[in-house]
């Protein structure tokens, strides 16, 4: 399977926690939206990306993200993004989306 | 431009469908691989074809029995890729770097192609489709 993507709730924090594992690219970033987005219409707190066992992501997958963290802007609230490997923080990186989500504990 | 004398060629040919964008970032890996690069590099080529497939594939003519073709050209010193659709050649000529406070679902794809590999010309003919011409040198005593 190309992507797995689980969530839990962070009690302690108050929080969703999102965990892709795989890939997300134009195949799975529909699955992944539905998720992201259905996850946002019901809860009002943040969301936590955990991207440990994220892979790949393309611009699908960002967009995505966008989109997600434009919905939750509207409830001010954000997008935290934890964990990532190196080649997504690239991405992150050169697309200057970095200072658009909350980046935290790369690898 | 003369991309063909004497050299290795690959070509591939996929459906328009999601779900084989894989199989070319694989087969790309693969031949990057094969000839050398390291792996930094080989991550940049497999980001770049998979932007470059995905846009095939959104600005094709939504017929999912249609095909794209890549071409791997394999060079002493670097790697080209020709990726061509048959779409409505609608790719943009120049790229934008992105506006990170419009925040924009889409468009983020040729600029990604472009950071990442070291020359890119996208030539698109409205109604016959867009072509994609990719370049990644190989460093040589890094």
């Amino acid at each position: 399977m190309a992507l797995e993507i689980k969530k839990t709730f962070d009690k302690e924090n108050d929080r969703w926690v999102i965990k892709p594992n795989g890939e997300i690219d134009i195949y799975t970033s529909p699955e992944f939206k539905e998720v992201l987005l259905d996850l946002i219409e019901e809860s009002e707190t943040d969301i936590v990306i955990n991207g440990e066992n994220l892979d790949y992501i393309d611009s699908t997958g960002l967009g995505v993200l966008i989109s997600g963290l434009k919905k939750l802007k509207e409830k001010e609230r954000n997008i935290i993004i934890i964990n990532i490997k190196k080649n997504i923080n690239k991405l992150l990186d050169i697309t200057g989306l970095n200072k658009v989500f909350i980046v935290k504990e790369c690898k | 431009m003369n991309d063909n004398n004497n050299k290795d060629h690959i070509k591939l040919s996929l459906p328009n469908k999601p779900e084989f964008v894989s199989v070319a970032r694989l087969t790309a890996s693969s031949i990057a691989s094969r000839i050398g690069f390291n792996i930094e590099d080989i991550e940049d080529i497999k980001v770049a074809i998979g932007e470059a497939c995905t846009n095939a594939i959104q600005h094709s003519s939504l017929n999912e029995s249609d095909s794209y073709e890549i071409e791997f050209i394999l060079d002493i010193d670097k790697l080209i890729i020709y990726i061509r659709d048959e779409g409505n050649g609608k790719c943009k000529k120049d790229i934008k770097t992105p506006n990170v406070e419009e925040l924009k679902e889409s468009g983020l794809g040729l600029f990604i192609i472009k950071t990442l590999m070291d020359e890119v010309k996208c030539i698109s003919c409205e109604d016959k489709g867009t072509e994609i011409r990719m370049v990644k040198r190989i460093e040589v005593g890094v």
